[in-house]
């Protein structure tokens, strides 16, 4: 099979010829063509089989537009869905990163202090995401008549780009929701795959990363490519 | 007619009165091979020193148990085996035993009741072991160890293993060698060394191969048989002299390293020999270690090392990281490279080299694969006290990666051995999956 991650990045192919080289790749993850969406399956169609763990019906709509319009499938490289981000998340929020495990949770909270003094809610991850996503749909309900995961693509963009911008009127207690979503949906995006994101780790071929193998002392001062593709923790091939 | 059943009835009265005889006359016992005054007494230490030149601890402890109060379990091709309690306890020790009660254990293989200590008693090799270490050793485990109350599982071999007399049987052909110890050498590193390694040290009980009666085939240097290679518990464990010698081309400096550290610029201990190292070598002084590498050494001086045959294509394979390699190479550099790096050589004292070593092209795979699926720690020394640890990589390889990632190391860098069976590692993993659970 070709190896996208083979081209420099100076050179590197264009995502659409990318598709069209790698089409086990495709096959796996059910990725669909920009300009092609017509006869392509819906990439979301990958995400059919997972039953989410910590996330409502509503909420796992929400986060699977949300990552959607954050890394999208029509740009260059797969998007948050081809890569299953949003499995990622859902099994964050239901783990420890979601209890606030490892996070200092006793008083006193301000929630509305300087970001500079830090956290400051009383909030779990787990919870801010819950009320945030209820917050945020309200406030799209209000602005643009329909829950955020009913908007249209442009309408979406303008309703993140508010809530980015702390004008979608989000209260302090769970002022951090859009900084969460950003890093985790880039963290689902990233990480290894036994995590739940990274399918196939489209996005380690995307970059040409190649994952949990640990020495490269011969491509040391190397001014080209590396050509193999990457592994996983799990010892899987890409 | 009747001339000749009263011949035959002679003949099975005879060979009747024989077998009781071998049934019930008390074994003859070694007597001390030096005569040393009653008054003699061991050197504060001395005692415990003998112990960990013969290495005791670690048959006669079970993992996580008193010392020396026996139950672990050592497997034979005959079935386990449970080491016995050696604590001077009355009841379930050797509390009660005499002088010449402890000596006939160690030189005759023989209990204070008559009874037949099963061969993984090295009384083959003890034999060889000095009154004075005799009488310390002895000292030591009354005056010293603590008693330990711990009854030990019988061991119970399937028939006729079981059967005690035979190995008086076994003995009267299996000891041809009478007890005592001769050096080769009248140098006295090289007679301090030789005694080591043929006495209590009993290296030749592993590393030496077994005979068709499953005796140790040498019991002294002079036979080239001695040390020429064996097996324990399935391992290899490597020839240390001949052809195939693991430490051939070793310096006296190397071999004193391994055997006080449990590693060197070429290799690390592993299976057995870590418990080895961490029990006993580890305690012997440098000049016993510089005695025994020197004698080891001087086994090897029969030849030039093998040269070196790798031609450099396995480095160069994997340096390439060429996306078309056979599937060892890839899981080589997924999994092993960043330790055991391109050329194989690893980084001394630290990760092995894989080119040349005698785990990784051993003519049977089970170590290296137990080592692929299980990992290792290294023991902790005085002088090396960090565990060094690899990880196992069962979760991560399946039966057929880790025979072509085997198949691959025993074959790369000028490696020769013959590839491993998928089937090899399935019935591994099975034995590692049982001891487990």
């Amino acid at each position: 099979m070709t190896n996208p991650s083979s081209q420099p990045p100076a050179f590197r192919t264009s995502r659409r010829r990318f598709l069209g080289g790698t089409a086990s790749v495709a096959a796996l993850a059910g990725l669909a063509r920009p300009g092609e969406a017509q006869d392509q399956p819906d990439p979301r169609a990958a995400l059919d089989g997972y039953t989410p763990e910590f996330l409502s019906a509503a909420e796992w709509a929400f986060i699977v537009a949300a990552t959607a319009r954050i890394i999208p499938s029509e740009g260059d490289g797969p998007g948050a869905i081809e890569a299953q981000v949003p499995v990622f998340i859902d099994r964050q929020l239901a783990g420890e990163f979601g209890a606030a495990t490892d996070l200092y949770m006793e008083g006193p909270f301000v929630a509305d202090a300087d970001p500079n003094f830090g956290l400051q809610t009383p909030l779990t991850p787990a919870e801010i995401y819950r009320e945030g996503i209820a917050a945020f749909d309200q406030w799209c309900q209000q602005e643009q008549g329909s829950s955020f995961a009913d908007l249209d693509a442009s309408a979406q963009d303008a309703a993140l780009t508010a809530l980015s911008r702390g004008e979608a009127g989000l209260a302090p207690e769970v002022r951090d929701f859009w900084t969460h979503l950003l890093q985790n949906t880039r963290e689902g995006y990233f990480a290894d795959p036994m995590y739940g994101g990274n399918a196939g780790m489209q996005a380690w071929v995307y970059i040409g990363y190649p994952g949990a193998r640990a020495n490269f002392r011969e491509w040391v001062g190397r001014d080209e490519p590396y050509p193999m593709g990457p592994v996983n923790i799990a010892g899987e091939r890409a | 007619m009747r001339t000749f059943l009263r011949i035959i009835g002679v003949l099975v009265v005879i060979a009747v009165v024989a077998f009781l005889a071998f049934l019930f006359i008390p074994v003859q016992r070694t007597p001390a091979q030096a005569a040393l005054p009653d008054s003699w007494t061991p050197e504060e230490g001395q005692g415990e020193y003998a112990m960990r030149l013969g290495d005791c601890m670690a048959c006669h402890t079970a993992p996580g148990g008193e010392p020396f109060a026996g139950g672990r379990e050592i497997e034979s091709p005959l079935g386990v085996i449970y080491a016995s309690n050696i604590t001077p306890d009355n009841q379930t020790g050797i509390g009660g035993w005499s002088l010449d009660d402890f000596r006939a254990a160690l030189y005759d293989g023989v209990g204070p009741d008559g009874t037949h200590l099963y061969p993984a008693m090295p009384y083959e090799n003890f034999g060889r072991i000095s009154e004075e270490d005799v009488r310390a050793m002895y000292d030591y485990f009354m005056n010293d160890v603590p008693p330990v109350d711990n009854a030990v599982s019988e061991t119970a071999l399937s028939f006729p293993f079981n059967q005690r007399w035979g190995l008086r049987a076994w003995n009267w052909v299996a000891l041809s060698d009478a007890a005592g110890f001769t050096a080769e050498s009248t140098d006295p590193e090289l007679s301090r060394g030789e005694y080591i390694v043929e006495g209590p040290g009993h290296c030749g009980a592993c590393h030496s191969p077994r005979n068709a009666i499953m005796a140790e085939a040498a019991l002294d240097g002079s036979d080239p048989q001695f040390l020429a290679g064996g097996e324990i518990a399935g391992w290899t464990a490597p020839a240390l002299r001949g052809p195939n010698s693991a430490i051939r081309g070793w310096s006296a400096d190397e071999v004193a390293a391994i055997m006080g550290t449990g590693r060197n610029a070429h290799s690390a201990v592993n299976g057995e020999m870590q418990l080895v190292v961490q029990d006993s070598s580890q305690y012997f002084t440098d000049e016993d270690l510089q005695a025994v590498g020197a004698y080891l050494v001087s086994l090897n001086d029969d030849g030039p090392a093998p040269e070196v045959t790798d031609d450099g294509a396995t480095e160069a394979l994997l340096a390439s990281a060429d996306p078309s390699m056979a599937l060892g190479a890839r899981l080589y550099l997924d999994n092993c490279n960043a330790c055991h790096f391109a050329n194989g050589q690893g980084a001394d004292e630290v990760f092995p080299a894989l080119a040349g070593n005698s785990l990784v092209t051993a003519a049977q795979p089970t170590g290296l694969i137990s080592m692929i699926l299980n990992g290792s720690e290294l023991p902790s020394t005085a002088a090396r006290p960090y565990r060094l640890r690899m990880p196992g990589f069962a979760a991560r390889l399946s039966d057929d990666e880790v025979a072509a990632l085997a198949s691959f190391v025993r074959q790369g860098w000028g490696n020769a051995a013959a590839p491993v069976e998928a089937g090899s590692v399935a019935d591994l993993r099975d034995q590692g999956d049982a001891a487990t659970h």
